[in-house]
């Protein structure tokens, strides 16, 4: 994870900005936030280095509804609940998990060249700008809340470990 | 037809010295004393000018001004006055003032002035949309600003939402971040965020990389805790610029950690820096932690070139500046042409790029007009600049940071400081003012 370091700061200090911008947080909480976040960097914790956990479940100072319904009615996003996903590798895609680990974003489906894509903070430019350049085709942005994020990379991790499983047991009977 | 001017001044002596001179110039006068009185009749009458004082009773020449521009801001007004501060005159010219006088009176230049502004104004009055198209804009603009602010006239939408950002973040808990480019008024725009407190238990210090250390802040703090400072705000200018050491206190500052744990009053920090953050964090000009205390409230200042409309309106409050501080009786006026030039140019070294070229303008004594001809040679002559005369300007335009730089060294002891400069305690007083 110490590879995104950079990105990981750049990610959740737009996410702060957008947060206070579009009045869903105050500047105070912002740098209440800012203040755990810099803890938990300099603790070198990456994964525990979210902004928007903090705001939402430490300062409880945004509520995840309010800030779903202010992607939909707002940013004109969609929202997907990825539990009724039927999630698959992503190494095909050369999708490193750390990096969807730390800017809470999956690519979750492929329709052609058009990738479909659930992220928790689809208002961080750095993060949009990120998997746009990473993935080769066209993507479709949804957000989606927190819980399902974590569930989705949790089972990701599953299916990632089943598969190194398997080709450890291939390379063994061989 | 002669035209008709409205006199106000309370004092009844002066008031009837200008009405006698104007009459006898062919004028049509209604004189008055009250502020009040003369913005009911201006309602009902039509006038070709208006000629005002500046401190009356009701009244300043500034709000009577602002009342009467509302009715109709197409009527020229000038204004007279004893004596006049260098923000009233700047606020006069963003307020579209057309002359300002100094007593004793130059009889002629008023009368000059008088027939080039009722002239001017038929002129803009047979011309739809005025003379560049823009008065209309101009004049809403005026009106949105609901407060004060100096550093921009705020003529157009970037520098108003500028303001206006700014004027929403007056409150913030413990940074605030200017990010501008090269040469930025950045004292200036922190002059004005101070000036949206009316307490004067709020204290601004100015601090920049020759003069950010520990004990020089701890020393600004207690003199500021001397003068009843409550809230003190740190502005470091340039921070870029700062050695490690430095940014790594300028990160301590805000959050009272470290070297500020004793501090015993609210403290916070306006940074002001060159260049984006992200920039600057590539560039490993700026370390995480800075990067994320200053991405909390962050607002980008407008480079000139973004809001030229307002440069004409910059460039004449500089000339102001320089009127007031060379002593001189009248504000020289730009051509339009000049105007225009001002506002076309790119503008590479903002601010500072504007201020050097209007104190070279008026270092070549250009009479009562600055025409195209002095402000082009000047500014050709301003863009091959050698060192020398680049130097000797940054330190024109720094004086005021200078004298104070030493008045902390002398622990502001006048005498001393002016010793220092070979200059006279007044002229100390004058700048630290």
């Amino acid at each position: 994870m110490q590879q995104h370091r950079a990105l990981i700061l750049r990610s959740n200090r737009f996410l702060g900005s957008a947060l206070v911008d579009r009045g869903l947080v105050s500047v105070g909480d912002l740098e209440a936030a800012n203040e755990k976040f810099m803890d938990a960097i300099q603790a070198s914790e990456l994964k525990r280095a979210s902004i928007l956990n903090t705001l939402l479940f430490e300062l409880k100072a945004l509520e995840e509804t309010k800030f779903l319904e202010h992607l939909v009615e707002e940013e004109g996003l969609g929202l997907i609940d990825l539990s009724h996903v039927d999630l698959r590798s992503l190494r095909p895609h050369n999708v490193d998990l750390s990096l969807c680990w730390v800017t809470s974003t999956i690519p979750f489906d492929k329709v052609e060249n058009t990738y479909m894509v659930a992220s928790c903070y689809s208002l961080s430019a750095p993060v949009l700008r990120c998997w746009e350049e990473l993935l080769d085709g066209r993507v479709i942005w949804y957000g989606t809340s927190t819980t399902s994020m974590t569930r989705a990379l949790e089972r990701i991790e599953e299916i990632h470990e089943a598969e190194d499983a398997a080709s450890a047991e291939e390379e063994t009977s061989n | 037809m002669p035209y008709s001017v409205l006199i106000l001044d309370d004092d009844v002596d002066f008031n009837s010295l200008l009405t006698d001179i104007f009459e006898q110039a062919n004028y049509i006068v209604t004189s008055l004393t009250d502020p009040l009185e003369a913005v009911e009749v201006f309602q009902d009458t039509q006038y070709d000018l208006v000629v005002t004082d500046h401190k009356m009773p009701e009244m300043t020449g500034v709000e009577f001004m602002k009342r009467i521009k509302k009715i109709r801001p197409q009527v020229p007004v000038i204004m007279v006055s004893g004596y006049l501060e260098n923000d009233t005159i700047r606020e006069l010219i963003s307020e579209g003032i057309g002359g300002v006088f100094l007593k004793p009176l130059n009889i002629f230049s008023l009368l000059e002035r008088t027939i080039e502004l009722i002239e001017e104004a038929k002129k803009l009055e047979n011309t739809p949309q005025g003379e560049d198209g823009m008065l209309e804009v101009e004049s809403d603009m005026d009106a949105k600003l609901g407060f004060a602010f100096r550093s921009f006239p705020c003529k157009t939408g970037i520098s108003t939402a500028f303001a206006e950002r700014l004027y929403s973040l007056r409150n913030f808990k413990s940074t605030l971040s200017l990010i501008g480019e090269k040469g930025m008024h950045y004292r200036s725009i922190c002059d004005d965020i101070r000036g949206f407190y009316e307490s004067d238990a709020e204290h601004f210090v100015y601090l920049s990389n020759g003069s950010f250390d520990r004990a020089q802040v701890l020393s600004l703090i207690e003199e500021a805790k001397k003068q009843g400072a409550e809230r003190i705000t740190c502005v470091l200018l340039e921070l870029e610029k700062m050695s490690k050491e430095q940014k790594k206190l300028a990160a301590a500052l805000p959050k009272r950690d470290g070297d500020f744990s004793e501090v015993d009053l609210p403290l916070r920090t306006i940074f002001c820096v060159n260049g984006d953050l992200d920039s600057l964090f590539d560039e490993g000009l700026i370390d995480e932690n800075l990067y994320i205390l200053m991405g909390t409230a962050e607002v980008r200042v407008p480079p000139l070139r973004e809001c030229s409309v307002d440069v004409g309106v910059m460039a004449q409050q500089l000339v102001v500046e320089v009127v007031r501080e060379k002593g001189l009786n009248e504000i020289p006026r730009f051509e339009k042409s000049s105007r225009d030039l001002f506002r076309q140019h790119k503008w590479e070294g903002n601010y500072e790029e504007l201020r050097r070229t209007i104190r070279k303008i008026m270092d070549s004594d250009p009479g009562d007009v600055l025409a195209l001809s002095v402000v082009k040679s000047v500014m050709q002559v301003t863009k091959a600049a050698s060192p020398r005369a680049l130097f000797e300007s940054y330190l024109s335009s720094h004086q005021v940071d200078l004298v104070r730089a030493a008045a902390v060294l002398f622990g502001g002891e006048r005498p001393k400081v002016a010793s220092f400069y070979a200059t006279d305690t007044n002229a100390v007083a004058a700048k630290m003012q």
